[in-house]
C-alpha cells in the first residue's frame, strides 16, 4: 500500500490516522459535557 | 548550508521577543503560588492542548526520534500509534478528568503534591520529587542537545554557545512568569510547531517524487541496510525488523513502549489536567491534541526514514553514513542540504519552538519538585515565589552541565530512559490514586520504590544499551552487560512496570480490598 509492502507498517500508518479522527469525533461529541 | 546571517537573525529576534512578550504577560498575572505553579487552575482548553502536545514533543521527538526512524525505518511509527492513543485519548479521558477533580479538591500544585496529598504521605511526595530531580535532567540534556545541535548546524556558531543561549532564553521566561507564561508560549509554538512540521512534509513528498514514488524508493532499498543492523535484524526501512531480533527489541520495547506508556505518567503533563478549569476543558483539548501528534511525531518518523531516499538519490549513501553515524545529525543535515533557506530558518524556529516548550515545562517541573516537594515538602510552595524561582535555576544549571557531558547519538535513548522510568515509578500508583476510592499508603510506598530501583537496576547492569551510557558495568566488569541476549536487549521498563504494578495490586487487595472507583454524586 503506498509503496510500503509490510502490513505491520501500513496497518499502524491507518491506526495513526483512525485515532487522530477518533480524538477529533470525541472533541465533538463530549464538547459540552461536564461529567467525568 | 549556514542560512542567511540577516535573515536567521531577525527571525529570531521577533521570536525571541514575542517569547519573553509572554513570559511578561505570565509575570504580570502571577499573584498567587497557584497561578505560578498550576495557572491559576483557568487554562482555555487550546492552550491546554497545545500546550501538552508542544511540551510532549520536542526536538527529542523531531530530531532524535526522526533520526532513529532514519536508523532504523518506518516501524517507529508505531510509536504515533501510541502517542495518539495512549499520550492523548487515554491520558485525557481516563486520567485527566480524575486527576483535575482530585487535584483542584485537595488543591494539589505538582505531581509529587498529588501523589503526597491523595496518599496522606510526606514519603511519596518526597520520593516522587526525588525521582524528578534525579531522572528529568537526563531527558532535559536530551532536548537541549536536540535544539543545540540544530542551532549550530544553522547558524554556524559554536555547540557550547548554541547550548547555553537557548537555555538562558528559555531559563528568563520560565523562571518569572511560572506555569502561565509556560503554557502560552507553549501554545504559540505548538502552533509555529504545526505549521513547519506540514510544510516539511509537503515538501520532502515533493522533493521525492510523491508519496507512493517516495516509499517504493524506500523499499527499493533494503539491500543497502549496513551489515551491522542486518545482522541483528532489520530487514529494510519500510518493514519491521525480524521478530525477536536485537533490533526488534530496541524498536518495541525501548522506542515504542518504553516512550508509549512512559507519556502516561509524565509529571510535567499530569500538570496541564490540573490547569483546566473543568472537564469540558479537557473534551475539547482532546480534539486538538490528537491530530496535532500526528503531524508531529507521524512526520518526524516517515521524514526520518525518507531521508534515506533523498541522501541516496543525491550522494549514493545512506543517512547515517552521510551522517557519519550520529543518528541525531540525520535531520539537521537533512534540513540544511534539502530545503530552501527560508524553510531553513522556518525549521529552525520550528525547533526552537519544540525544545523551548518542553524545556520550559521541564525546567518548571524539576524547579518546582526541588522547591515545594524535596525542600519544602509542601510548605514551601504557598510561602515563596522566590524559592520556586531559585529552584528552576537550579535545576536549569543541572541540566546544561549534564547535557555536555553526554555522548553522540543520545537523545531518542535519554528521553526513552525518561520515559521508562517514570512509568515505573509513577504509573501504578498515579493509577490507582486516581480510581481507587481508599488508596493503601504502604502498597504505593513499596510499588514507587520497587519501579524505580527495578528499572535502575536493570538499566545500570543488564540493558545493554543503557548500560553502557552508565558506564558502570563495563568499568567493574570489562562487558557491557551481566547478563546475554536476549535479557540484555530488554528495556528496564518491560521487567520494572509490570513488578511495580504487581506490588501494588497485591498489597492493595492484601491491606485494604475496598478500592472500588469513587461514588458518583446521585
Amino acid at each position: 500500500m503506498f509503496g510500503i509492502p509490510d502490513p505491520q507498517i501500513w496497518i499502524a500508518y491507518i491506526l495513526c490516522i483512525a485515532l487522530a479522527l477518533a480524538c477529533i469525533i470525541y472533541g465533538l461529541l463530549y464538547w459540552n459535557r461536564e461529567d467525568a | 548550508m549556514v542560512a542567511n546571517t540577516g535573515l536567521v537573525a531577525g527571525v529570531t529576534a521577533i521570536y525571541v521577543v514575542v517569547m519573553l512578550a509572554l513570559g511578561y504577560i505570565g509575570y504580570r498575572r502571577t499573584k498567587a503560588a497557584e497561578d505560578y505553579l498550576v495557572a491559576g487552575r483557568q487554562a482555555h482548553p487550546v492552550v491546554i492542548a497545545l500546550s501538552y502536545g508542544s511540551t510532549f514533543i520536542s526536538t527529542s521527538a523531531i530530531v532524535g526520534f526522526g533520526g532513529q526512524a532514519a536508523n532504523l525505518g518506518m516501524g517507529l511509527i508505531w510509536l504515533t500509534v501510541l502517542n495518539i492513543g495512549l499520550g492523548v485519548l487515554v491520558a485525557f479521558v481516563v486520567f485527566g478528568k480524575k486527576t483535575r477533580e482530585i487535584g483542584q479538591r485537595l488543591k494539589a500544585v505538582t505531581f509529587p503534591d498529588l501523589m503526597g496529598k491523595i496518599y496522606q504521605s510526606t514519603f511519596m511526595q518526597v520520593v516522587s520529587g526525588l525521582v524528578i530531580i534525579v531522572g528529568m535532567p537526563l531527558y532535559t540534556a536530551a532536548v537541549l542537545i536536540g535544539g543545540a545541535q540544530f542551532i549550530k548546524e544553522t547558524l554556524g556558531i559554536t555547540y557550547a554557545t548554541s547550548l547555553v543561549g537557548f537555555a538562558i532564553i528559555t531559563a528568563v521566561y520560565v523562571i518569572f512568569g511560572g506555569l502561565i507564561a509556560v503554557m502560552y508560549t507553549d501554545a504559540v509554538q505548538g502552533g509555529i510547531m504545526l505549521v513547519g512540521m506540514t510544510i516539511l512534509l509537503a515538501a520532502t513528498y515533493i522533493i521525492l517524487g510523491g508519496v507512493t514514488t517516495a516509499h517504493s524508493a524506500l523499499t527499493a532499498m533494503s539491500s543497502l541496510v549496513p551489515s551491522s543492523l542486518a545482522q541483528q535484524g532489520m530487514t529494510g526501512w519500510t518493514s519491521m525488523p525480524t521478530l525477536g531480533s536485537p533490533i526488534w527489541f530496541t524498536l518495541v520495547t525501548t522506542l515504542v513502549l518504553g516512550v508509549g506508556i512512559g507519556v502516561l505518567a509524565q509529571p510535567q503533563l499530569v500538570v496541564r489536567f490540573m490547569t483546566a478549569k473543568d472537564n469540558r476543558s479537557l473534551n475539547r483539548a482532546v480534539m486538538v491534541g490528537g491530530p496535532f501528534l500526528l503531524m508531529m511525531t507521524g512526520v518526524a518518523f516517515t521524514v526520518g526514514a525518507l531521508t534515506n531516499v533523498y541522501f541516496f538519490q543525491t550522494q549514493g549513501r545512506i543517512a547515517l553514513a552521510v551522517a557519519g553515524g550520529n543518528v541525531d545529525a540525520v535531520i539537521p543535515i537533512f534540513i540544511n542540504s534539502a530545503m530552501p533557506e527560508w524553510f531553513v530558518v522556518l525549521f529552525m524556529v520550528t525547533l526552537l519552538a519544540a525544545a523551548m516548550s518542553t524545556l520550559s515545562s521541564l525546567f518548571h517541573a524539576m524547579g518546582t519538585a526541588l522547591i515545594c516537594d524535596v525542600w519544602g515538602r509542601g510548605r514551601e510552595c504557598a510561602l515563596s515565589l522566590k524559592a520556586n524561582r531559585l529552584g528552576i535555576l537550579i535545576m536549569i544549571i543541572a541540566s546544561v552541565i549534564v547535557a555536555f557531558m553526554m555522548p553522540g547519538s543520545i537523545i531518542a535513548i535519554a528521553t526513552a530512559m525518561f520515559m521508562g522510568l517514570c512509568a515505573s515509578a509513577f504509573l501504578p500508583v498515579f493509577a490507582v490514586a486516581v480510581y481507587c476510592r481508599q488508596p493503601d499508603p504502604l502498597a504505593a510506598k513499596a510499588s514507587l520504590v520497587t519501579g524505580a530501583v527495578a528499572w535502575f537496576l536493570w538499566a545500570l547492569f543488564v540493558n545493554a544499551r543503557y548500560a553502557a551510557v552508565f558506564g558502570l558495568t563495563k568499568a567493574a566488569l570489562g562487558k557491557a552487560s551481566i547478563v546475554g541476549f536476549p535479557w540484555s536487549a530488554i528495556d528496564p521498563l518491560v521487567i520494572a512496570l509490570p513488578l511495580s504494578a504487581l506490588v501494588i495490586i497485591f498489597l492493595q487487595v492484601v491491606r485494604n480490598p475496598r478500592c472500588g472507583p469513587e461514588p458518583q454524586p446521585q
